[in-house]
């Protein structure tokens, strides 16, 4: 079995090599190749052993802790979810390969986290050819026109999610629909009938109504794909924060802050804060605070710029929320956050590095 | 007891082929060859010439001048030949001794059990004529300039045992049964000859029986205290152990002799006790077997100048390809020529697999092999043996900014933030952000998921400012006052 896929790709990887058309698509050959099989180099000098994980692990951790919330996605919200998914990978990917054939670059995995991130935080009546759209559009301008994977300054996917809620506002507005709730719910059907109803946060905008925490843990009120099955969430978040590959630092503080400020707002001025709890299990709180703050990429690097970071997050968050036209704060407070996130670093590591101490002459 | 540690650093955990509390005595080689330049100290010219019957435990070099220490024929018999080999990167005096068979050796003259009647100058003397004053770091100060600075200078003297490596020599092995008592009296004998040193002993703190024996048998020392450590990597380093003992700074790039202390481990301490009292001169290590490679994972002693070939003949597997490394699997050199001879210096030979299989879907796998720093792998939870094995385990991409190598680096620097600084130009920003630091250490090419060359590139970018003419001592010099500048010329032990 192994064998026959080894020499499959070893006559492709010929064949490729050869034909002058094809060989501009080595990277996306050499990317397969390298996702069956591991690599064959080893260590030419000290270090002679290396620590197992590698990038690809590092991701692949990510989408197992995305899996509970993607297949409440599929229940809430019907079939259709997993169309939208495959077309944000095909977009995003596409950008991706285009960027990498151009540039002469291996292919990197980067997207396969973005790929899945981006439909989770979409409201589920989003027309296909807007996930297409959004994909490829955070993709080039979250990542490619800053270098690509490792140089990019904001999360991919909230780049074309903002986007989106920018240009096309309707859609985030007023089009939520209600999960399925009950027996085998979405994954026998495609879409939900189109009966639309509020999120929880548009509801306390207008009304000052408060849902209950149990309905929010389980999610069977409207909102994003993704972002409403809050206990599996916090099971993937937890997973990975325990793994080391999330930052707990960041998920902490954000939630902490969160916590508090609207606790305090929501003492001097109920009407405009909604109560603590609430707001952190509502909108996509949890879902930003465990995989989209915590990506390495556009955070900070210093343990002191992560706890600054998550704080910020959290005020900024709650803030946004209360005191703006905009219902969701979560991605708005992430990107500017990612665009200061440099900023912190650098303020964090002058204090930390001064000026080598100058000899003075005797 | 207060377990003492310092800021970073990786614990190795549970990997398999780690040598096992058995030694053997292996057969007497037929030929040695003895390089002229053992541990700490200068290559010597030889004293001897070919055809010369010699005896095990005769001086063949020695030189009084320069800060080096006697060296020996570990054999009896005869020089067949002197020549110029290259021996780790150095070009230096070979001696090759043909053996007669005879397994004995010539005593040191004036070795007793009584040694606490002798004068100083005398068990130095001992000390420095078995050549046990060139180990380590930093040597052992001797009024015969076995190290860079003097005996009285001694302000602390540290005797580590701490294993952090992931393979280690056996501690219980080295101090077995009567070895125990002799490495107590080996630090009664190191207290006398340097008076005015507090001794610090540093020792694992998971071999909590090895503690309590050392505490009852050196309650009646002065001055001495036991540290239980951690043994969390890279612990046994001077450049860790002191701040984490002692509470005081490093001077990095310089030594810890610079400073008034000496480091010496516990294997030293017995060939000082075998010098001084048993009157045996430095012909012979311990040395441990580790690694997946081996058949047999034990502790060997064999003579200095036997050649590796010989030592390792049948004891490594054949039905795969293995890599041989020199003491630590995270800094040591690969030994690829098998044809040279072992040294004093040697304490670990580390034989793993020279890994190029290209596994299916690797990176899926629950791992119950795979050692890591984040928990991805079931071998966290499941304690199966951990293989360290030389692949590459990943492709190397651009830093995603995890910040693991900030965490576990021990001296407090920014590996990721340096790279990308060296990628921008060597100057002395790279200064600001603590270049001259970096211990080599190398844990932070081991931790790196993108695999990047984090430490090779941050010791490349040093030498090419120091080739520049910048160097730390402007920082390092006004802050200490160290010692035997004179002599210190950046000579660096093998790791
Ligand atoms: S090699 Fe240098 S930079 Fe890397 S962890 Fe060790 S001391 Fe820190
Ligand atoms: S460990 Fe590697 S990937 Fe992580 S921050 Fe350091 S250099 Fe970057």
């Amino acid at each position: 079995m192994l064998g026959i896929l080894r020499r499959i790709l070893d006559e492709a990887e010929k064949i490729i090599k050869k034909t002058p058309i094809l060989k501009n698509f080595f990277p996306v050959f050499e990317a397969t190749d390298d996702f069956f099989f591991a690599t064959k180099k080893t260590t030419r000098f000290a270090p002679h052993f290396l620590d197992g994980i590698d990038i690809k692990r590092f991701m692949s951790f990510v989408i197992i802790a995305l899996i509970p919330a993607t297949i409440a996605g599929v229940y809430f919200f019907g079939l259709r979810v997993l169309l939208v998914i495959a077309i944000s990978y095909a977009a995003g990917g596409l950008v991706e390969v285009a960027f990498s054939v151009g540039r002469k670059k291996p292919l990197y995995e980067g997207f396969l986290v973005t790929g899945l991130i981006f439909p989770l935080i979409l409201p589920p009546t989003i027309p296909l050819w807007m996930v297409a759209l959004g994909a490829s559009f955070g993709v080039f301008f979250g990542k490619e026109v800053f270098g690509g994977t490792g140089r990019n300054i904001f999360n991919p996917a909230l780049v074309g999610r903002v986007f989106l809620s920018l240009a096309f506002p309707e859609y985030f507005a007023t089009m939520w629909q209600k999960p399925f709730w009950g027996g085998l719910g979405g994954f026998v059907k495609f879409m939900p009938d189109s009966i639309t109803g509020a999120t929880p946060l548009i509801n306390f905008k207008s009304t000052q109504d408060v849902a209950t925490w149990p309905c929010l843990l389980m999610g069977n009120l409207p909102g994003s794909i993704g972002e409403t099955f809050r206990i599996g969430i916090i099971i993937g978040g937890v997973l990975l924060l325990l793994v080391k590959i999330a930052e707990w630092r960041i998920s902490l503080t954000y939630i902490a802050s969160a916590f508090i400020v609207s606790f305090i707002g929501h003492i001097f001025l109920p009407e405009s804060f909604a109560p603590p709890l609430f707001q952190i299990l509502s909108g996509g709180l949890l879902f930003g605070a465990f995989f989209m703050a915590t990506d390495p990429v556009s955070g900070p690097l210093t343990h002191q710029g992560r706890w600054i970071y998550g704080i910020l997050l959290g005020v900024l968050t709650i803030l946004i929320r209360t005191f703006t036209g905009f219902v969701e704060g979560v991605m708005f407070a992430i990107l500017l956050m990612n665009a200061c996130a440099p900023l912190i670093d650098t303020i964090i590591i002058n204090i930390k590095f001064k000026d080598i101490p100058q000899v003075e002459e005797a | 007891m207060n377990i003492l540690t310092f800021k970073g650093g990786y614990r190795f955990k549970g990997f398999t082929g780690r040598a096992a509390n058995k030694l053997i005595t292996l057969d007497l080689p037929s030929t040695v060859r003895i390089p002229l330049r053992q541990g700490f100290g200068s290559t010597l010219t030889p004293k001897v010439g070919v055809g010369d019957g010699v005896k095990a435990g005769q001086i063949i070099a020695q030189d009084d001048k320069l800060v080096s220490s006697p060296i020996h024929s570990s054999v009896n018999g005869t020089v067949t030949k002197i020549e110029k080999v290259n021996y780790f990167k150095r070009s230096i005096d070979m001696v090759t001794i043909e053996s007669d068979g005879d397994p004995g050796y010539e005593k040191l003259a004036g070795a007793t059990k009584e040694w606490e009647k002798l004068p100083n100058q005398e068990i130095e003397e001992l000390i420095y004529k078995s050549g046990a004053s060139s180990l380590n770091r930093e040597g052992i100060p001797t009024s015969f300039k076995s190290s860079i600075i003097n005996s009285e200078e001694v302000v602390d003297l540290i005797i580590h045992g701490i294993s952090s490596e992931a393979y280690n020599a056996s501690l219980k092995t080295l101090l077995e049964g009567k070895n125990l008592y002799n490495f107590v009296e080996g630090i009664k004998i190191l207290k006398k000859i340097m008076p005015k040193a507090r001794i610090h002993l540093a020792l694992n703190s998971r071999k909590k029986d090895i503690i309590e024996s050392v505490k009852k048998l050196t309650s009646n020392i002065e001055g001495l205290k036991i540290h239980a450590l951690y043994s969390k990597y890279p612990q046994g380093y001077d450049e860790v152990l002191i701040p984490t003992i002692l509470g005081k700074k490093f001077p990095y790039g310089y030594s810890a002799a610079n400073i008034g202390i000496v480091v010496l481990m516990l294997q030293t301490v017995l060939h000082v006790y075998d010098a001084v009292v048993r009157g045996k001169p430095l012909i012979e290590r311990i040395l441990a077997f580790c690694g997946q490679a081996f058949k047999e994972n034990l502790h060997v002693k064999v003579r200095v100048g036997s050649s590796l070939a010989d030592i390792l003949k049948d004891r490594l597997f054949t039905h795969f390809k293995h890599r041989v490394v020199l003491n630590s699997l995270l800094t040591g050199v690969e030994l690829a020529d098998l044809s040279l001879p072992i040294s004093r210096e040697f304490s670990q030979i580390i034989a793993i697999r020279d890994d190029d299989l290209r596994r299916f879907l690797n990176f899926m796998r629950p791992g119950f092999h795979s050692d890591s720093y984040s928990n991805t792998f079931i071998s966290q939870f499941v304690k199966v043996g951990k293989i360290a094995t030389t692949n590459l385990r990943g492709d190397q991409r651009p830093c995603i900014q995890c910040g693991y190598c900030s965490e576990v680096c021990p001296v407090d620097i920014m590996p990721t933030v340096l790279d990308r600084y060296i990628k921008l130009g060597i100057n002395e920003t790279l200064m600001r952000f603590g270049i001259f630091n970096c211990i080599e250490c190398n844990l932070c090419s081991y931790i790196c998921p993108s695999k990047i060359h984090l430490a090779n590139n941050l010791k490349d970018a040093k030498t090419k400012l120091i080739e520049a003419g910048c160097d730390n001592s402007l920082c390092i010099l006004p802050k200490f006052n160290l010692k035997g500048l004179d002599d210190y010329k950046g000579v660096k032990n093998l790791r």
